[in-house]
């Protein structure tokens, strides 16, 4: 049987074949003949998740723009394609020219979340590739990575090549070039990872050792070889307006989790949450302009048909003419029957003249982050948020027509008491009391309140990345607690798996030995670590116990001031010291200001003319 | 005014269901900036019928929309910006301006034309040689799912024509909005006709949507 035959009959059996099949509007099939250099995008997620990510679009956009680069995509088949691929001998394929992983020059890993580092083992071992960096030979792909995951990157130091860290638009193309000199001019596989580890924001892990002290903390990261650098400093793009955004996306057939046209309005976010590792990694903030929003907003409805715009960023409500932008994106696309979303609403920031705007065309669910139920814990995590600047909006939102409302919080943060959860309940009590402030005839009808609550999970480049994560006894008991006094009539409680977050905490502040752990867990099963169908606790416990590895030494335990810390040698711009200082305020209950309100030295303004905000005269 | 359109469902997106198909449609009108009409109300949707729904699994060379124009156009534009706007699984090969009155399509539906082309050989012969034998009998049972069981019904009254050409089979069955004759039904009777035992793989492909002329003929549909 052929392969095409193959696949036909893999596709006849498999649920939701069309995750598989390819052929989407704006998929460039470029002639794989004509283009020296192919790259493979790898999302180590379902289809319907790859396919929601801004990141995959602009990167697919990116590398299919240049003249001698070709970029298809990959992502993890589900269990049952796993299983009909094994038994017909199937390599993982590319979803436009159908190509095996192992054919492509370079393959791209984008790591969003920690529970997908299983994934990314499955598809290279589908894919026919050697898992480990060490057993890659000269006839084998180069394997990089970028994300936010990849700012602590020891994890998965093994079965990387490169890690890019920052910003990708502009070191993606300057790695390709790299890797297509290795391709062209016959570059040995080291003298191109050594070529590699030159570019600014290029992290090549195996040309470092890691040294570890007797307790098990790391006693040192250090270069092996001259090319590396002793600290790799993340990319920034520092004009937004003159960086590359694709104007045309790929139009998934099937429904998939963003269904929409994103239009990234700005990167980065000032606020300085302590919890929140984006806000530092993704510092500083820089604003797309209008003009060019609007110019992007109509060339991308134009090519893809969409009915649906979101305006995307960490905090989009700050973003600095966000009434202006508003009004002139539904002034020109009214007639296109066209909705604007903004889906991470701040809630001190909306004005309630926009809020006002984007119900003319349709009310979804609003949804708002307190992030904690008391003003003191609030404090602590630096969550700039009153309850009478959430209430009020609540009441604009209720007034305004809509009644369904989703409030986040999380739980198990440093210095939590049982007060601070009933203060969850609490809020959410006074937003159903707002409801019914208004009155019957001015209000929609169904009020929903849902309140989600994740549990907390310490981050590298935060404040909170020396902190012990709660046990799971804890959280346990938190959660019953939290299901005891949010037994309100109107609202819904959700809460997350703890037992995905405890791993996800041991990921996130891992070194390398985790990667030992990963390697034995995906032996013995383990992927689709981020689905409840698939998570397998049993197997990663039996795994860190096989690799003699304690789960608890790297979720529960607080480190110290003088640690060296796993990813210590990754520079994101932020200082340590300006960390630390932070984690101090918090344990005081002491806020921040807002970037905006003036700098606060953290770090980035040494990096001159990278932060519009920043004071040089801060240390 | 409204536009009768013709177009294909490829093989490679054959495992598409039917509403994101016309979904696919309805954003390759809007990309391509014709003038359609839009229903009022809250949220207002293109007003856009189909002939039929084609199942999920099998390709179409001829399936046919119907889309009511804001703005007069000509059939040319119409074919040339959407087939512009379009996936190239999903091309435009024919299109027909008629009038308001036009009766709707899936009323005036009859039959559909069907290539099923059988992925085994020597099974395809099979199947051939037990046409004349099948379609001899008073009745002929096949297995109709419906939501909740399998029911038995005779498909007899059902086959206009069946006949076999190398592997494929080709069949008109009835398809209104009431009564049809599924592929996949009318080759579980042949099949059973045949003594074949193992299930039977095949591609379906409709190949038309057929309607009838006043003297009792069955005629493509977007002609009518
Ligand atoms: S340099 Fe100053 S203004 Fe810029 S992000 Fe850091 S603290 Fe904020």
């Amino acid at each position: 049987m052929d392969l095409n035959d193959k696949i036909e009959k893999i596709l006849e059996k498999v649920q939701k074949a069309p995750r598989y099949t390819g052929g989407e509007m704006n998929t460039e099939v470029k002639g794989w003949d004509e283009c020296p250099l192919h790259f493979g995008f790898c999302f180590p997620d379902t289809y319907e998740v790859g396919m929601s990510h801004l990141g995959m679009k602009i990167l697919y956009g990116l590398i299919n723009r240049e003249s001698w680069s070709l970029c298809e995509r990959f992502f993890m088949p589900w269990t049952d394609m796993i299983a009909l691929m094994e038994e017909e001998q199937l390599p993982l394929l590319s979803m436009e020219s159908r190509h095996p992983l192992n054919a492509f020059d370079v393959i791209g890993f984008t790591l969003q979340y920690e529970m997908s580092f299983s994934n990314i083992l499955a598809m290279l071992k589908m894919g026919g590739v050697p898992l480990e960096s060490s057993e890659r030979g000269e006839t084998d792909p180069i394997v990089v990575a970028g994300g936010p995951c990849a700012f602590n990157p020891e994890p998965l130091a093994d079965f990387i090549d490169a890690f890019m860290i920052g910003d990708g638009e502009d070191v993606m193309t300057e790695l390709n070039r790299v890797i297509l000199e290795r391709k062209e001019k016959g570059l040995s596989r080291e003298a191109c990872l050594k070529k590699l580890a030159q570019l600014e924001g290029v992290y090549v892990p195996s040309l470092y050792d890691v040294t570890y002290n007797e307790d098990g903390t790391v006693a040192s990261v250090t270069p092996n070889c001259a090319e590396a650098p002793a600290t790799v400093r993340k990319r920034v793009v520092v004009d937004l307006n003159n960086t590359y955004y694709p104007e045309e996306f790929p139009v998934p057939y099937t429904e998939v989790i963003f269904d929409r046209i994103m239009l990234e309005i700005m990167r980065g976010c000032t606020r300085g949450c302590r919890f929140c590792q984006a806000g530092i990694l993704y510092r500083p903030v820089r604003e797309r302009s209008m003009e060019k929003l609007i110019d992007l907003a109509e060339k991308l409805l134009n090519s893809t048909g969409y009915e649906e715009i979101s305006l995307s960023s960490l905090s989009s409500g700050d973003y600095s003419c966000l009434p202006e932008l508003i009004r002139e994106l539904m002034k020109r696309m009214k007639e296109k029957r066209v909705s604007i979303s903004l889906p991470s609403l701040r809630i001190d920031s909306v004005l309630k003249e926009s809020l006002e705007e984007t119900q003319q065309v349709r009310k979804t669910s609003l949804t708002f982050a307190p992030e904690a139920g008391t003003q003191r814990m609030r404090d602590v995590i630096n969550k700039g948020v009153t309850e009478e600047d959430l209430l009020g909006k609540v009441r604009d939102a209720f007034e305004g027509g809509w009644s369904s409302v989703k409030l986040y919080f999380m739980s198990g943060l440093p210095t939590e008491t049982t007060e601070d959860l009933d203060g969850i309940a609490d809020l959410a009590r006074k937003v159903i009391a707002e409801y019914f402030n208004v009155p019957k005839t001015q209000r929609a009808k169904g009020l929903r309140v849902t309140v989600s609550v994740s549990v907390f999970v310490p981050k590298p480049f935060t404040p909170f990345q020396w902190a012990a994560q709660d046990t799971l006894d804890a959280i346990i008991a938190k959660q019953e607690h939290l299901r005891q006094v949010l037994n309100i009539k109107g609202v819904t409680f959700h809460w997350h798996e703890p037992y995905v977050s405890f791993l996800e905490a041991c990921f996130a502040r891992g070194d390398r030995r985790m990667g030992r752990v990963l390697r034995s867990a995906f032996e013995k099963g383990c992927i689709l670590d981020g689905w409840n169908e698939t998570f397998r606790y049993d197997l990663w416990m039996e795994a860190f116990r096989d690799c003699g590895l304690d789960p608890a030494f790297y979720a529960h335990r607080a480190r110290t001031k003088e640690e060296v810390l796993p990813w210590d040698h990754i520079d994101s711009g932020v200082t340590k010291q300006f960390l630390w200082h932070e984690k101090e305020k918090s344990e005081r209950a002491e806020t921040t200001k807002d970037c905006r309100k003036g700098c606060n030295g953290c770090g980035l303004q040494r990096w001159k003319g990278v932060c519009s905000y920043a004071n040089a005269g801060s240390v | 005014m409204r536009m009768l359109a013709v177009f294909e469902k490829g093989e490679r997106i054959r495992h598409i269901g039917h509403l994101d198909i016309q979904r696919s449609v309805q954003r390759g009108l809007r990309r391509s900036g014709l003038p359609v009409a839009y229903s009022n109300g809250f949220n207002p949707h293109i007003l856009i019928t189909f002939a039929s729904a084609l199942s999920t699994g099998a390709c179409g060379t001829r399936e046919i929309m119907d889309v009511t124009m804001a703005e007069e156009v000509s059939e040319e534009e119409f074919l040339d910006r959407m087939n512009r706007a379009m996936p190239k699984d999903m091309q435009l090969s024919e299109a027909r301006a008629v009038d308001q009155k036009h009766p709707a399509l899936m009323a005036s539906l009859r039959a559909a034309e069907y290539d099923l082309l059988i992925r085994d050989p020597e099974t395809a012969e099979k199947l051939t040689a037990a046409i004349p034998s099948m379609m001899a009998k008073e009745t002929v049972t096949a297995m109709r799912k419906t939501k909740t069981a399998l029911k038995e019904c005779d498909i007899k009254p059902l086959i206009y024509e069946l006949k076999g050409e190398g592997q494929h089979i080709l069949a008109t069955l009835v398809l209104t909005e009431r009564e049809a004759c599924k592929p996949g039904m009318l080759i579980e009777a042949l099949g059973k006709e045949a003594g074949i035992d193992e299930e039977i793989r095949m591609l379906v492909t409709r190949t038309g949507l057929l309607g009838m002329d006043s003297e009792g003929r069955l005629i493509p549909l977007e002609r009518l």
